[in-house]
C-alpha cells in the first residue's frame, strides 16, 4: 500500500500531523488526526477543517453550458441564480445514479461542478459523450491543479479569514481573498453545520490550510466526515446509492425536476415513478442499546426474514446512539416500523426514524 | 513502556497472572491506538470456557470491528462491567482500568508461549518500522 495511491496537495501536511491514513477511493487520506470522536464534537461545537481535495472540480463554460448541464443533470441549473449553487444528480439513461454533485453558477455561461472522488474518469467520459464536439461547451477538469478544504462548524464566522464571506447566503459563493490568496468560497458542506468549502490553487494549499489551523481550527479526517454526514442525514454516493439504484428509492426524488425540460434518464425515471418503487432507503436507530453497531453491508431482517441491507451505519456521537441508513421494502419504510439489524448473526432491534438524525439548532 | 510481568499475544492482547491460577486479560496499547475510539465491547459471560488463541469476543471502535483472542485457556470468572459501560477506558488506560475479563487458568504453563514485555516492545517496534517503510 502507499505507492499507487493518489496524494492530495495536503498529503505532506497530514503525514507531518501524524494522521492515521487510509485508502479512500484510491486516495491516501487521513481517517483521523487525534480521535474521530474529538474531531466530530469539535465540528458540532466549534470549527474543524477537512482536506476534501479528493473530490473532483470541473468547470463547464460556453454559450451552451447551461443547456448542456440541464440535459445531463436532474435539475435545471440554468435557472439557478448567479452566485448560488445546488445539489444535483447525474443519472444514467436507465435512471441509475452515476453520482451526486454540487453545481455552482459562476456567470451566465460558466458553472463549476464538484463531484465525488470515485469514478472520475468514467464521469468525465460521460459528460464529454453528451457534450460531443460542440465548441460552445467547454469542459475543463482542474482537479489536479487545485486543492479544496471544508471549514465547518458553528464558529466559522468568528474566524478572521472568513469575515469577507460571512454575508454569503446558504449555498452562496464568491471569489475572495484569504491572506492575499485568490480563492473560491461557497457556503456549503457535508456535516450539517454552518461552514464553507474553499478552492485554491495547488501552490497555496498549505498556506490556506495553515491560515485556519493557526487560528485553532482542528484538522478532521474521513472518520468524522462520515459520522457527521450520517448524523445530518446526508448520503454517500457509491455506498447509499449507485448505478443500480434509482433516485426515488434512494429518497432523492427531491433532486429530480421531472416536470421540466428533457434530460438524460427522464423517460426511465417517469416510468419508475409511474410504476412506483418497491424498496426505499430509510434511516434507522438501534433500540437495542449495547448490542453493537450497524455497519455497511449488514442485513436487515423482520420476523426472522431477511428484508434488506444496511448501506451506512455507525455510532452517532451527538446522539449517543447507533444509527444508519438501509434499504427496506416500501411497506416497512414508515417511521416507527420495527426492524432488526443482523449483527454477527444476532437480530438487534431498531426502529425506522426520520433520516435527518441531527438538525442544527434543533 | 508496557508494564512488567504482563504477557502478550501477537494479536495484542495481554494477560497478567495475579496468582498462580488467575489472570486478568486486556488489550495492549498498540491495539487501542490502531482501533481509535472504542465504543463497544462484546465479551464472554462468566462461566464461559475460553481457549488460548481462539476468539473470545469483539471490540468495536467508531471505525472498525476487531476480534479479541484469548491469551490463555480457562473459565471466565468476571467481566469488567465498568469497561463494558464505558469502553473508552480501553483507550485511556489499556493496562489498568481498561482490563476486560478475569480468567481461571486451566493450563497456567501456556503463558510461557506468550511474549514478555521486552520481547513485545521489540515486536511492536518492528511492526511500526514496517508500516513506515
Amino acid at each position: 500500500m502507499g505507492e499507487q495511491l493518489e496524494k492530495t496537495p495536503l498529503n505532506k501536511v497530514h503525514h507531518e500531523l501524524k494522521a492515521r491514513m487510509m485508502d479512500f477511493a484510491g486516495w491516501d487520506l487521513p481517517v483521523w488526526y487525534t480521535s474521530i470522536l474529538e474531531e466530530h464534537k469539535t465540528v458540532r461545537s466549534a470549527a474543524g477543517i477537512f482536506d476534501v481535495s479528493d473530490m473532483g472540480r470541473v468547470w463547464v463554460s460556453g454559450k451552451k453550458a447551461g443547456v448542456f448541464l440541464d440535459r445531463v443533470l436532474t435539475r435545471r441549473v440554468s435557472k439557478l441564480e448567479i452566485g448560488l449553487s445546488e445539489l444535483c444528480l447525474l443519472c444514467l439513461e436507465d435512471g441509475g445514479v452515476l453520482d451526486d454533485l454540487w453545481a455552482y453558477r459562476l456567470t451566465a455561461d460558466r458553472y463549476l461542478i464538484v463531484w465525488n472522488a470515485a469514478h472520475i474518469e468514467e464521469k468525465l467520459a460521460w459528460l464529454r459523450r453528451w457534450a460531443g464536439s460542440d465548441p460552445d461547451i467547454v469542459i475543463q477538469d482542474r482537479s489536479a491543479a487545485t486543492a479544496m478544504v471544508a471549514v465547518q462548524g458553528p464558529a466559522v464566522c468568528r474566524l478572521q479569514n472568513l469575515k469577507g464571506v460571512c454575508q454569503l447566503p446558504r449555498f452562496g459563493h464568491s471569489q475572495t481573498t484569504i491572506e492575499n490568496m485568490e480563492v473560491f468560497a461557497s457556503r456549503t458542506g457535508y456535516t450539517g453545520e454552518d461552514g464553507f468549502e474553499i478552492i485554491a490553487e495547488v501552490a497555496n494549499a498549505r498556506q490556506l490550510w495553515e491560515s485556519f489551523t493557526k487560528q485553532g481550527v482542528k484538522p478532521c479526517g474521513l472518520g468524522a466526515r462520515d459520522s457527521l454526514r450520517l448524523e445530518a442525514g446526508m448520503m454517500l454516493c457509491g455506498q447509499d446509492m449507485d448505478k443500480t439504484t434509482n433516485p426515488f428509492e434512494a429518497d432523492l426524488g427531491w433532486l429530480v425536476e421531472i416536470d421540466s425540460g428533457d434530460f438524460v434518464g427522464k423517460s426511465a425515471l417517469l416510468e419508475i415513478k409511474r410504476r412506483g418503487i418497491r424498496r426505499k432507503l430509510v434511516g434507522f436507530r438501534m433500540t437495542g442499546q449495547g448490542q453493537g453497531i450497524a455497519r455497511s453491508g449488514y442485513k436487515i431482517a423482520r420476523s426472522g426474514r431477511e428484508v434488506g441491507q444496511v448501506t451506512s451505519g455507525g455510532y452517532a456521537p451527538t446522539l449517543n446512539a447507533n444509527i444508519g441508513f438501509g434499504y427496506v421494502p416500501i411497506e416497512l419504510a414508515r417511521i416507527g416500523t420495527k426492524i432488526d439489524i443482523m449483527i454477527r448473526n444476532k437480530p438487534v432491534p431498531a426502529e425506522v426514524v426520520h433520516k435527518q438524525f441531527y438538525k442544527r439548532g434543533g | 513502556m508496557t508494564p512488567k510481568d504482563y504477557k502478550f499475544t501477537s494479536e495484542h492482547e495481554w494477560i497478567y497472572a495475579e496468582s498462580g491460577s488467575k489472570g486478568k486479560v486486556g488489550l495492549a496499547d498498540y491495539a487501542q491506538s490502531k482501533l481509535g475510539d472504542i465504543v463497544f465491547l462484546d465479551l464472554p459471560t462468566p462461566g464461559t470456557q475460553v481457549t488460548q488463541g481462539k476468539k473470545m469476543g469483539e471490540v468495536e471502535s467508531v471505525k472498525a470491528v476487531s476480534d479479541i483472542f484469548s491469551p490463555a485457556s480457562g473459565k471466565v470468572l468476571e467481566v469488567n462491567q465498568t469497561v463494558v459501560a464505558e469502553p473508552k477506558l480501553v483507550n485511556e488506560d489499556p493496562y489498568g482500568a481498561g482490563w476486560l475479563v478475569r480468567v481461571e487458568l486451566s493450563k497456567p504453563s501456556e503463558l510461557n508461549k506468550l511474549m514478555d514485555n521486552a520481547r513485545y516492545d521489540e515486536f511492536v517496534a518492528e511492526l511500526t518500522e514496517k508500516q513506515s517503510e
